[in-house]
């Protein structure tokens, strides 16, 4: 019977508009970024910045220069401003006719305030002709220039292979967080509408009939759960489709260590939030007060991601993130990244697991057991003092 | 208490809160029997069937099923039309029928072959594709209907299956109770249509104020009133004749009415009416349902 519930959640779920338009733009997005950033060049001629230089009283064999030095990102024309008086120029700056003019001295003139990008590309070329100068002038020959003009050769080495693979790291980890923070919210807020809709239809009355609580509320937490991790899979399938196609990537072997407990933690935030979303949907009968009963969920699950984001790049063993990956809430979020900072203790690895899986069964147990009595409560809804009081197994009134 | 085959519900009390909304409900439904259960709003009549399906913990009382405390598994054998439309808006029809059969214990192929037959039976065969919520309200019905036969239940429980029905679906409905009698199973039903329920059903119970107040066969209630009615049709005039201890009611030109004492003699009154006028026709009855319905539940 559970399966049989499971399955009318993921068919009638799956076929409405909203989820087949919101996994399709997904899988296009997952699938659309890698490809442009592949197909599209870095930097192309349309991207290059147009400049326009006027040179007063200057050597005017450095334009070849300044053009050959700045070709990367700086497209330079050059105009004369041999003749112009310092007012002429000034003119032409403040018209925006030209962005900089170089005088004899060297002189950089700017019309109000100096643009960095163009400043030092004048100011590399005018320190190499200078130093060629002083060289030439020295007795060394072109060549000797070039050689003591060559820059140092640097080379860089990681010592470990997580600092080579911690941009991959950090990426997979806010995958997972974000993972772990958006699908409880939206396949959660599925669940209690489901839940909501049984009630405020009176099919409830129906199915009671052939069903207990308990059967109704695991069928709806796994369908729902099942088709939250299709819509996963699909995504980041395309995604790592994508990113292999484009060649754009290379995935470190440590990244797949703590993929799986990114995996498990996002199905045991689903099966927690979703059941507390179903229990909190069964004390309203109305759909319009689902907002009453959903800002509690929405505590944890902003505390959990927050605190995931800072922990990402930050303090991954603070005392408060130690607490917070044993407590079932929030540990979905802040298991897997601690885990992907290898942050964390097997022991704790073991214990968030262990609390998050007790958590489960807890509250399946718990929601079981209001579900009963809430279940068929219309009108008004169901207070906190009265679910704590179902909770603890008394009875509605 | 004597063994009894099919429903037996006795003394069910029930209080929410400050109301007590069953006082003592008694009712009987053998196998092969349709019975009206009726009773003005408010009276316990849908408390009473959801207590029969467990819906609602009694507070006291019993429900038997042949006999035996109704058990869980009798439970699946029983088909139950709510009285607000139970339905999934989103379901098409055939797939909504089949999944309410296969959770009542039925195989994938059992249940889809009989979801058609119910479509087909209920005249949604067409439709079976379309989605609930693109249906009209007394198609939904239907579909409703087929829910709760989809299983071929031993015992119907229909809370006001006819509310809104158009008279061709009052007609196909009225087919598939009579069927489902014929066939053996027990049904019970609640509705205001007191004119419909004197054609459908042998047996009534009455309840009100959370009690039963009446129940046996139509005809035996109707012959218990302590009242008659007694309706004159005269040639030409109608005279100023009334009859002693009668109670005229309306009626149209050319006709009187009264309502009389059950012990009153009714050769006595036609002779004496006759001395005052010329009688064209008279009839000497008990009081429809929809009377006795009144008198009893306004005690």
């Amino acid at each position: 019977m559970v399966k049989e519930v499971a399955w009318r959640e993921i068919r009638t779920r799956a076929r409405t508009k909203s989820f087949r338009w919101i996994t399709g733009i997904l899988v296009a997005a997952a699938i659309v970024g890698p490809v442009l950033a592949a197909v599209v060049p870095e930097n192309t001629d349309d991207d290059r910045r147009e400049v326009t230089i006027g040179l007063v009283a200057i050597d005017q064999g450095i334009e070849n220069q300044i053009a050959a030095f700045a070709e990367a990102g700086l497209d330079i024309t050059f105009r004369d401003f041999t003749s112009a008086s310092s007012e002429q120029v000034g003119q032409a700056l403040a018209d925006g006719e030209i962005d900089l003019a170089l005088e004899s001295g060297p002189t950089l003139v700017w019309n109000r305030s100096t643009d960095f990008e163009i400043a030092g590309v004048v100011y590399t070329v005018l320190q190499q002709q200078a130093l060629l100068a002083r060289g030439r002038a020295l007795g060394l020959d072109q060549g000797d220039i070039v050689e003591l003009l060559t820059p140092v050769e640097l080379e860089e080495r990681f010592a470990n292979e997580a600092g080579e693979s911690e941009g991959v790291t950090i990426f997979v980890s806010f995958l997972g967080l974000m993972a772990a923070f958006m699908l409880p919210q939206i396949f959660g807020q599925l669940t209690m509408m489901s839940v909501v809709e049984e009630k405020s239809t009176r099919v409830i009355e129906v199915l009671l009939n052939h069903l207990r609580p308990r059967t109704l509320l695991l069928g709806k937490v796994l369908g729902v759960g099942a088709l939250a991790v299709v819509q996963l899979v699909v995504v980041v399938g395309g995604l790592a489709a994508a990113l292999l196609a484009t060649d754009s990537i290379d995935i470190p072997a440590a990244v797949w260590r703590f993929v799986p407990i990114i995996l498990v933690s996002i199905l045991g935030g689903l099966a927690i939030y979703n059941t507390l979303f179903a229990l909190l949907g069964s004390l309203i009968s109305r759909q319009e007060d689902a907002s009453q009963v959903m800002m509690p969920i929405f505590i944890p699950l902003m505390a959990g991601f927050f605190i995931g984001q800072t922990a990402i790049t930050g303090n991954a063993e603070s005392l408060l993130v130690k607490a917070l990956t044993l407590f079932p809430l929030t540990a979905p979020m802040l298991l897997p990244l601690r885990v992907a900072r290898d942050a964390i203790a097997p022991w704790e690895v073991a214990l968030s697991l262990g609390f998050l899986v007790l958590g489960v069964w807890g509250l399946i147990r718990i929601a079981a057991r209001v579900y009963e009595f809430t279940l068929l409560h219309t009108g008004s809804r169901v207070g906190w003092g009265q679910l704590v009081r179902l909770s603890r197994g008394a009875t509605l009134d | 208490m004597p063994m009894t085959n099919g429903l037996r519900v006795t003394g069910l009390h029930k209080r929410f809160g400050d109301i007590e909304a069953l006082r003592g409900i008694d009712l009987e439904v053998p196998r092969g029997r349709l019975v009206g259960f009726l009773g003005p709003n408010g009276a316990g009549k849908t408390t009473t069937m959801r207590g029969v399906l467990g819906l609602v913990a009694m507070d006291a009382g019993s429900v038997t099923w042949d006999g035996s405390p109704m058990s869980e598994d009798d439970r699946h054998h029983i088909g139950y039309m709510p009285q607000e439309r139970g339905l999934y808006p989103r379901m098409m029809v055939h797939e909504h029928i089949a999944y309410m059969g296969r959770l009542a214990g039925l195989d994938h192929a059992t249940a889809d072959r009989r979801a058609r037959q119910w479509a087909e039976r209920v005249g949604l065969a067409d439709r079976g594709d379309d989605l609930i919520q693109e249906l009209s309200t007394g198609n939904q019905q239907r579909v409703q209907l087929a829910v709760a036969l989809v299983h071929e239940p031993e015992l119907l429980i229909l809370d006001e299956p006819f509310a809104g029905l158009d008279p061709v679906a009052v007609a196909t409905l009225s087919e598939v109770m009579a069927e489902q009698v014929a066939r053996g199973a027990s049904v019970v039903f609640s509705s205001h249509q007191l004119d419909l329920v004197q054609d459908l059903a042998e047996h009534v119970t009455i309840v009100a104020t959370g009690l039963t107040r009446a129940t046996g066969t139509v005809t035996d209630l109707r012959a218990q009133s302590p009242v008659r009615h007694l309706e004159i049709h005269w040639n030409g005039s109608v005279p100023s004749w009334s009859p002693p201890d009668g109670e005229p009611r309306n009626a149209p030109a050319g006709v009187s009415r009264f309502v009389v004492p059950a012990d009153s003699d009714a050769a006595v009154l036609i002779a004496s009416a006759a001395a005052s006028g010329a009688v064209g026709a008279v009839s000497f009855e008990p009081p429809g349902l929809d009377d006795v319905f009144l008198e009893l539940v306004s005690r």
